[in-house]
Parts: structure tokens; C-alpha cells; sequence
């Protein structure tokens, strides 16, 4: 059987409900976003997640409750989301099961699990609250069969006793999710720009989805083999996604979109209407509270008057807020295929994101002053 | 004519991280204010020094200010794109080599007096009040390297016990990263903050102000800052010419992603 599908069909053949599954890319660069808005509309769910680098990738998956364990190191659309906002909010809420390690020993463990390791040693997150609390107790990793039983064990370093190391679990992944510029039929794939870690995903992975820019010849991808970087009998759907990774970017290609990195910062505020109405009045009296604090103050005065317009517009559905749902609505779940949410991205404005020889990003070329 | 006399907090902030990077130095950045300091760095007060990120991005001199560390921006104008694990092994093997050239910029949203930082939550860890992002890479390079901590300088951030210690400082004092399993010739440098900058007594790894700003007082400091502060040694740092406030507003950060330029009154 070939490898070459449609999106629906590699997520349909190759993501399973309870999977052990990482993303790659890096917070906004080059993510799988194509098929993460496809595996939201199949309806798969119970991940565990290693997060790695993560953004509105696992963050979407957070807020629809997709996730079952989330291993994670950072997730954010950074500079534009600083924290993103349904990840924080199901952890304050206590609805998310995580687990947290340090970017370095995440990624070092993603890597371990391509050089088939059978656990990793480290002399990372000594002494800090990584070590000191688990995000997962060991009772509650008892129970779930696709979490190792310990966050990690203190060994002693065999070849310099009495040194203290840490050991820490190695991934045993079902599925990888990756964006690539470059694939051809048979699954080589090249990464143009940093390849953060989807090639070890790609290698450690039991099943994995290749999206890509351009889907060229196996001829023309070996033309030149320093460019390519993952070897196809690693990889099982190969599915031509031309601006897969939007509204992140992707090197060599196009830049973030803005406009959109914008609205789901401002809707991923929200989890629903009723969440919008909720903290809306909430704000709303808080500002009253402050503006009563302070008689005369014509700014809290302003202040409070403007949270309390809002909180009546959502209250009596005028003017509610884009929230979450709203957004994956129109983006995700409005749309029946990635070349459906294309056109309602519209042409002119993805031509406004392709990057500037020279330049690297979708911008102005410097002028030079004489 | 516009106006560079009129310097911002901010403004003083990046110019003390500049002023504090030394010839050669391989200066760990993320995004911000780090970034803004480092490239002014490179571009005229130390142009030896050797910008990277944690994404593995080595040697970086964006053009347009990148908003995250795996940002195109970097992506095309850098010596070398590692992946992350080889960033990580680089700043493992500085350490294990003796060398002496990474200094890393980190920030946080609290700090103890021994400059050990939170930036994953406030309250309980299963039931926070607030959340944040985590470690991202700064527990690995508080680990390996000697490090800068940017702050906002106020009395709820500057404490005597922190939340959760995400990336760790001098511990609970001398001899305290040792008994933790930590290199001890590794640790805090300084906090550079809106109010000053601090350092850490040599005896005692506890905090002191070392240099107020022109607009600040050791006074201020104190009051802004939750736990004892010695400012007994403080002394005055001066301000950025109009020439640097130019070349951070024209030339590195002409979009005012980070720096936000003072309306003309």
C-alpha cells in the first residue's frame, strides 16, 4: 500500500484514541497544525502527550478534553500567548492530569527514545521543585498503564560511585505528528531550518504522519541527500498539506500569521459563552469594587464602567466575545478539510505570511539609508 | 528631532544587560528585554559577544526582533542550527570542560534572597492559584551556567520562600548548590531589575543592591523588595547616552515589540 493519502485518511489509519503521542515543531514554528485540527474532527481522544516544545497544538487538545496525561516542559504561542490560556486553565481548575520536566531532560528523553535507550540518565533538575514534587503521584502512574510507574529514580553513577544521577523514564511513543517542507512518496522527508526533535519522533515512534509543503519525486528528494533528513521506512502517511503548519511558521516558507496567532490569544480566553459570561461579571465586579474604592477617580470610574458593558453584552448575548469553542468552530470544526479552512484563510492574506528571500520572515526589506 | 534623552525603566534595564556582557561571551538569550540587551551588546558595546538560544539556534544576529526562540527571525540569520539536545550537551560539556564562557539570561515571577527562581506557579503546585509555563529551558541552564535573572523589582515578587524553585540559585546558601547535587562554581550573577541591579555577597550568596539607577534610590529598593536587602553598597549606575536609546528605538526594536517608546509630551 502506498503511503502518499489524504490528511483524513492517515489520521483515520494512524491515530488511535489512547495513544502515546508527540507533536513535533517547536511552540510556533513548523507545527503539525493541519493534522491536529484533523485528529479534532475524527474525534480521537485519551493522549498521552509529550508536549515537548508545545502551543496552540496541545493547548487545543487541552481545552477539548483530549488528553488523558500530559507530559509537558512549556506550552505557549510565545509572543503572542506567554502562557497558553486553556493548558493554565484546566491545571488551576484541577482537570488536567501533568506532569512537569525541564525542557532539556524532556527533549533529552524524546531523544533517547530515537537511540532506543533503555532509560536516560541526567544531572538536570537537581535541587528544584521538579525533583521535589510530582505532578503525577506514584499511585495515580500505577494506574495508568502508558505513564511509568516513577517520575524518575536517584541512581548512583556506576562508573563514578558515589555520584548521585538522576534517571528518568524514555517515551515508548505510538504516534508522531510532523510538519516538513519537503516529502516524496516514499517517505523521505526533508527539514529545511532547525529540525528541532521531529526526526527523533519520527525514529522512535511505532506509526508516523508526515504533513508537507510540497510533495516532490522520490528522485527529486535524493537528488541532493545532505538535505534530507528522515529515512521513509520511519514513516507511514506521507499527505501534501501546502501551509500545514499555519497559523505557525514554517523556514524557508512563510511566516506566523499574525492575525490569527492574535484571535486565538484573545479567544482562547474563553472556554465558551457561558465561561465568557461567567468571568466577564467577574471582572465586572472587581472593577466595581476598585472603582468604589476610589471615589473620584475618573479612570476607575471609566474602567468599571467598560467591564460592566461587557459583562451585560455577554450576560445578554449582544456582544459575546469570541471564545474557544467559537474559534475552533470557524477554524477546525466548520471545515471539512484543510483545503476548505485554505480558502476561508483566503489567498491574498497567506501571500501576505510567505517569507522574503534574504530576510528569512515575511517582512520589509531593511532600506539602506545613504 | 525625536527625542533620546527620555529614557524608559525598560530601556535601562536592556542598557544594564549590555553593559554587563563581556568580550567573547557566549550570552544564552530568550525573547525580551535579554534580547534587546544582547543585541545592543553586538551591536556596539561588546560585539564579541556570541548570542544563542535554547532551541539550539547558535550564534544568532536577527535583523527584526524574534518573538520566540525557534522564531525564523533567528532561524535565518545565525552561525548554526543545532537541534535542542545538541544546545543541551553544549552547555553540559562548557561546564565539564572548565570553561568559563556562557552566561544566560532567565527571568521568573518570584526570587528568594539566595536568587532561586519560580516561574511555574503561585500556590499549591496541584491547585495553583496562577500557572505558568514551566521550566522551558531555564532549570538546565540555572544547572550549567552562570546566570542573570531579570525581574520586575516589586515586594510580592521578591521573597523570602518562593512557590516552587524552578530554576535554582545559590539554595539555601554557601555550600547549598554542592549539597544538592549541583555544580557549585556554577550560579546567580546578578538580578537585573527596573529599580537596579543586584548581586550576591561572595560569604554569604545572599542578595545585595550593588547599583541603583537615576531614577531610583537604595530607599526604593528596599521598600520593593519582601525579604532584608543590604544596600549599604550601592552605588550609582548612570544612564544610557541619547545615542543608545536611538539605535534601541531606530535600529533593534523599531517595531516596539518589547520596548515600548514614551509618547512626546
Amino acid at each position: 500500500m502506498g503511503k502518499v493519502c489524504t490528511l483524513s485518511e492517515a489520521v483515520a489509519r494512524y491515530v488511535k484514541s489512547g495513544d502515546t503521542i508527540c507533536f513535533g515543531g517547536f511552540t510556533t514554528n513548523r507545527k503539525p497544525y493541519a493534522a491536529v485540527y484533523e485528529i479534532l474532527r475524527q474525534g480521537q481522544k485519551d493522549f498521552t502527550a509529550w508536549g515537548g516544545p508545545a502551543g496552540g497544538d496541545w493547548d487545543m487538545m487541552i481545552g477539548e478534553g483530549r488528553v488523558k496525561a500530559y507530559i509537558n516542559c512549556y506550552t505557549a504561542n510565545s509572543g503572542y500567548t506567554n502562557v497558553s490560556r486553556r493548558f493554565r486553565a484546566a491545571i488551576e481548575e484541577g482537570k488536567l492530569t501533568f506532569e512537569d520536566y525541564s525542557q532539556d531532560v524532556l527533549m533529552l528523553q524524546l531523544h533517547a527514545a530515537s537511540l532506543g535507550l533503555p532509560f536516560l540518565p541526567v544531572r538536570l533538575m537537581n535541587g528544584s521543585g521538579l525533583t521535589e514534587h510530582w505532578g503525577i503521584s506514584r499511585e495515580e502512574r500505577e494506574k495508568i498503564d502508558s505513564v511509568d510507574n516513577d517520575k524518575f529514580v536517584y541512581v548512583d553513577n556506576p562508573f563514578n560511585p558515589g555520584e548521585k544521577v538522576i534517571a528518568v523514564p524514555v517515551p515508548k511513543l505510538d504516534c508522531a505528528v510532523i510538519h516538513v517542507q519537503k516529502a516524496s512518496p516514499d517517505g523521505t522527508c526533508i527539514i529545511e531550518g532547525d529540525e528541532f526533535h521531529d526526526v527523533d519522533i519520527a525514529v522512535a515512534a511505532k506509526r508516523t504522519i508526515v504533513t508537507c509543503e510540497e510533495l516532490v519525486s522520490d528522485e527529486f528528494i535524493r537528488r541532493d541527500p545532505t538535505l534530507t533528513r528522515i529515512f521513509g521506512m520511519c514513516v507511514d502517511a506521507v499527505v501534501h498539506a501546502p501551509h500545514g503548519a499555519w497559523p505557525a511558521q514554517c523556514y524557508g516558507y512563510y511566516d506566523v500569521d499574525s492575525k490569527a496567532m492574535t484571535e486565538y490569544d484573545k479567544a482562547s480566553k474563553y472556554q465558551d459563552a457561558n465561561d465568557a459570561k461567567r468571568q466577564l461579571a467577574k471582572a465586572a465586579e472587581k472593577a466595581q469594587k476598585a472603582a468604589e474604592k476610589a471615589p473620584g477617580d475618573a479612570r476607575a470610574a471609566e474602567m468599571a464602567a467598560k467591564a460592566a458593558a461587557a459583562a451585560k453584552g455577554a450576560e445578554d448575548g449582544t456582544a459575546v466575545p469570541e471564545t474557544f469553542q467559537d474559534f475552533l468552530n470557524k477554524w477546525v470544526y466548520g471545515v471539512k478539510t484543510h483545503e476548505e479552512m485554505l480558502d476561508k484563510v483566503g489567498a491574498s492574506h497567506l501571500i501576505s505570511t510567505k517569507n522574503v528571500p534574504g530576510l528569512g520572515y515575511a517582512g520589509k526589506i531593511p532600506e539602506r539609508t545613504c | 528631532m525625536p527625542d533620546y534623552t527620555n529614557y524608559t525603566k525598560q530601556e535601562m534595564q536592556a542598557f544594564a544587560i549590555a553593559k554587563n556582557i563581556q568580550a567573547n561571551q557566549i550570552v544564552i538569550v530568550g525573547t525580551g528585554l535579554p534580547l534587546i540587551g544582547a543585541s545592543l551588546a553586538k551591536r556596539i558595546i561588546c560585539p564579541s559577544c556570541h548570542p544563542i538560544v535554547e532551541s539550539g539556534l547558535m550564534d544568532c544576529d536577527p535583523v527584526e526582533v524574534p518573538r520566540s526562540v525557534g522564531d525564523n527571525r533567528f532561524m535565518a540569520h545565525c552561525a548554526v542550527q543545532w537541534p535542542n539536545v545538541r544546545f543541551i550537551g553544549f552547555e553540559a560539556n562548557e561546564w565539564l570542560h572548565g570553561e568559563d564562557r556562557l552566561i544566560a539570561f532567565i527571568g521568573g515571577a518570584q526570587i528568594d534572597p539566595f536568587g532561586n527562581v519560580n516561574s511555574t506557579c503561585i500556590g499549591d503546585y496541584h491547585h495553583p492559584k496562577t500557572r505558568f509555563t514551566g521550566s522551558g529551558g531555564a532549570n538546565g541552564i540555572a544547572t550549567y551556567c552562570n546566570t542573570v535573572i531579570m525581574m520586575q523589582h516589586q515586594k510580592r515578587r521578591f521573597i523570602d520562600q518562593i512557590d516552587y524553585v524552578t530554576s535554582c540559585g545559590w539554595m539555601d546558601g554557601p555550600g547549598g548548590r554542592e549539597r544538592a547535587g549541583l555544580p557549585g562554581n556554577r550560579g546567580p550573577q546578578m538580578v537585573v531589575t527596573d529599580l537596579g541591579i543586584m548581586k550576591f555577597d561572595e560569604d554569604t550568596k545572599r542578595m545585595y543592591l550593588a547599583y541603583y539607577y537615576p531614577f531610583s534610590t537604595p530607599e526604593m529598593v528596599q521598600e520593593n523588595t519582601g525579604f532584608e536587602i543590604d544596600v549599604s553598597r550601592a552605588q550609582l549606575m548612570e544612564g544610557p547616552d541619547p545615542e543608545i536609546i536611538r539605535i534601541i528605538r531606530e535600529e533593534i526594536d523599531p517595531g516596539q515589540a518589547f520596548i515600548k517608546v514614551p509618547r512626546e509630551k
